[in-house]
């Protein structure tokens, strides 16, 4: 009883004080700071929306087409002061699968830094951090940022953002959650697309090994953006199978781009390597076929045609992408040829608005199997706000 | 009990430290403005000391122009150029810049004080920024034109370009109307 009187008292007195903290500063707020700037008292408070979306339409060779509202994301931010904002991002993809992309807290701690807490995406080559229709060329992302880069790749985390204005540069590092890569039933990575069925996108997600994830952008030569990302760390398995070797594999990955603009004209280009650790065992234990290594890289180039003083864009553009999911695999998995492939992309994105795109192109897939070229023609409407 | 007195003690020191940071926020915001304002006057005229003066006319306020503070540069009892403060909107948030004109409404420097957001920093660029100074004075900026894009920052980018427009805009009528 005593123990409970005096905590009371404490944390009455706590009040206190810190109200009393509050109402010296009230006479303390009209300073000549305060009375100068009118610009902080207009700050907007209170709630933001957005969101993007992309209905496609996919017609591969000899096939059905596919037509699909792929994703349709709703943007939500509250601003709680000047220095503290959520932001959540809620996905439906296909119309009937409800995701959470983004979910978390920003604190800006000083002049170009900020703390960020919760799901987050991972920062690893462009189309992962940066993935709203109308800021990249073809009606599908690149493949590259399916198969090697498994985006939309999002965990729970913590970490920092900062810039360095003098240099033109930002950094990110950031703690997050790994891969499972065993749910105590199966094995979930696989040759045909790596780490990709391993995200826990922060749904009931289990956790034994932090991993680190980290990029420097420079951004200093007009026009040019360059990036590295790392990431580091080690897949996770449930309890109880955690124990069991083959269970969980190291992962270490590293990603390189490059975005040019140059009046009408941009290009980019990626390159991805993902090494992983302990295959061998994890193979043997699930039956799986895993890769050791995988890597690969696209390059793009697009042109406006339209002047610039138009509201509208019509960029022309062609891309071409080879990776390869089976780069290297240990000693107990073959080679399996049709996880190299190559894509070549041809097509045009017409900006009808900043913020909305029509977008059309054809595509020609191919695998390191002799004859295998297939091709597939593309169509979409995506929008930003 | 130790367990207790420990907790209090540092919900205590929670709630007094939260409350202090969370008052100051704003006021902290408006020193780094107006000590960064100074800075940067102090770096791109010719002279040491000079007061500001805050500016009775007003700029139009719109989408990219959310709010402004507009002062006339006094050295030696003479006005000398003029500092704009503007808040201009980023993806989710806002974020504060100045503008620092001599007396032909010519751009001498252009800094961004405060950007709260993660995304779209990048505008914050030195060199990036430079650009506003040495394009012709009777052209109007345009984004990928005579201002580089910044892949990954397009939205502030756009941002602080219109805004910048709609500061010299608004300029040049008060110019027009011999209000300065």
């Amino acid at each position: 009883m005593r123990k409970a009187k005096l905590s009371l008292i404490i944390i009455f007195s706590s009040f206190v004080l810190s109200g009393q903290n509050k109402q010296s500063y009230d006479s303390l707020q009209i300073s000549s700071n305060q009375r100068i700037l009118n610009n902080l008292a207009g700050l907007p408070q209170g709630i933001t929306l957005g969101g993007y979306g992309e209905v496609l339409y996919n017609k591969p060779e000899n096939l059905n087409a596919e037509i699909d509202i792929q994703r349709l994301v709703l943007l939500f931010g509250y601003k709680f002061d000047e220095r503290v904002q959520f932001v959540t991002e809620i996905e439906f993809e296909h119309v009937k699968e409800v995701y959470v992309e983004q979910a978390f807290v920003n604190y800006n701690l000083t002049q170009g830094l900020n703390i960020r807490a919760g799901l987050m995406l991972v920062p690893m080559g462009i189309i992962n951090e940066f993935h709203e229709p109308t800021i990249f060329n073809g009606v599908e992302r690149p493949s590259l940022d399916k198969y090697i880069i498994p985006t939309t790749w999002r965990e729970i985390g913590i970490g920092l953002s900062g810039r360095l204005n003098r240099i033109s540069a930002r950094y990110q590092a950031y703690l997050f959650n790994g891969f499972l890569s065993h749910n105590g039933e199966t094995g979930l990575l696989k040759g045909s697309n790596g780490l990709r069925s391993g995200r826990q996108k922060g749904a009931e997600s289990t956790m034994n090994h932090v991993n680190f994830a980290g990029k420097f952008d420079f951004y200093g030569i007009r026009g040019l953006r360059l990036g590295v990302s790392g990431y580091h760390g080690k897949t996770q398995a449930v309890d109880g199978q955690n124990q069991i070797p083959g269970s969980e594999i190291g992962v270490s990955m590293l990603g390189i781009d490059g975005r040019y603009t140059y009046k009408k004209f941009s290009a980019r280009g990626q390159y991805a390597l993902a090494s992983l650790i302990d295959t061998d065992l994890y193979n043997e234990l699930t039956g799986r076929d895993l890769g050791s290594k995988l890597m690969g890289y696209y390059l793009e180039a697009a042109y406006n045609v339209l002047p610039f003083k138009n509201r509208q864009r019509l960029e022309g553009f062609v891309r071409y992408e080879n990776f390869n999911t089976h780069h290297e695999v240990g000693n107990i998995v073959l080679k399996n040829k049709a996880f190299h492939r190559k894509e070549w992309t041809f097509g045009f994105s017409y900006h009808i608005a900043p913020g909305a795109v029509y977008k059309m192109d054809y595509q020609t897939k191919s695998t390191a199997i002799s004859n295998s070229t297939k091709g597939q023609f593309n169509m979409g409407v995506g929008i930003w706000f | 009990m130790k367990k207790t007195v420990f907790l209090s003690f540092f919900l205590f020191l929670f709630l007094s430290l939260s409350s202090w940071t969370k008052e100051l926020h704003s006021d902290r915001e408006s020193k780094y403005i107006l000590k960064e304002t100074r800075k940067a006057i102090s770096a791109t005229f010719p002279f040491e000391t000079f007061s500001l003066e805050q500016k009775e006319q007003k700029l139009n306020t719109s989408t990219f122009l959310e709010a402004h503070s507009f002062f006339n540069i006094i050295s030696e009892d003479a006005l000398k150029g003029y500092a704009i403060i503007a808040t201009a909107p980023s993806k989710t948030d806002s974020f504060e810049y100045l503008l620092l004109f001599d007396l032909n409404l010519k751009i001498k420097k252009v800094k961004v004080l405060i950007y709260r957001e993660n995304y779209g920093g990048e505008i914050s660029s030195k060199r990036w920024l430079s650009q506003f100074i040495e394009s012709p004075e009777d052209d109007s900026f345009v984004y990928g034109d005579n201002i580089s894009a910044i892949s990954g920052a397009t939205i502030s980018v756009k941002s602080i370009t219109e805004s910048i427009n709609e500061v010299m805009v608004s300029l040049k009528r008060l110019e027009s109307e011999k209000q300065i």
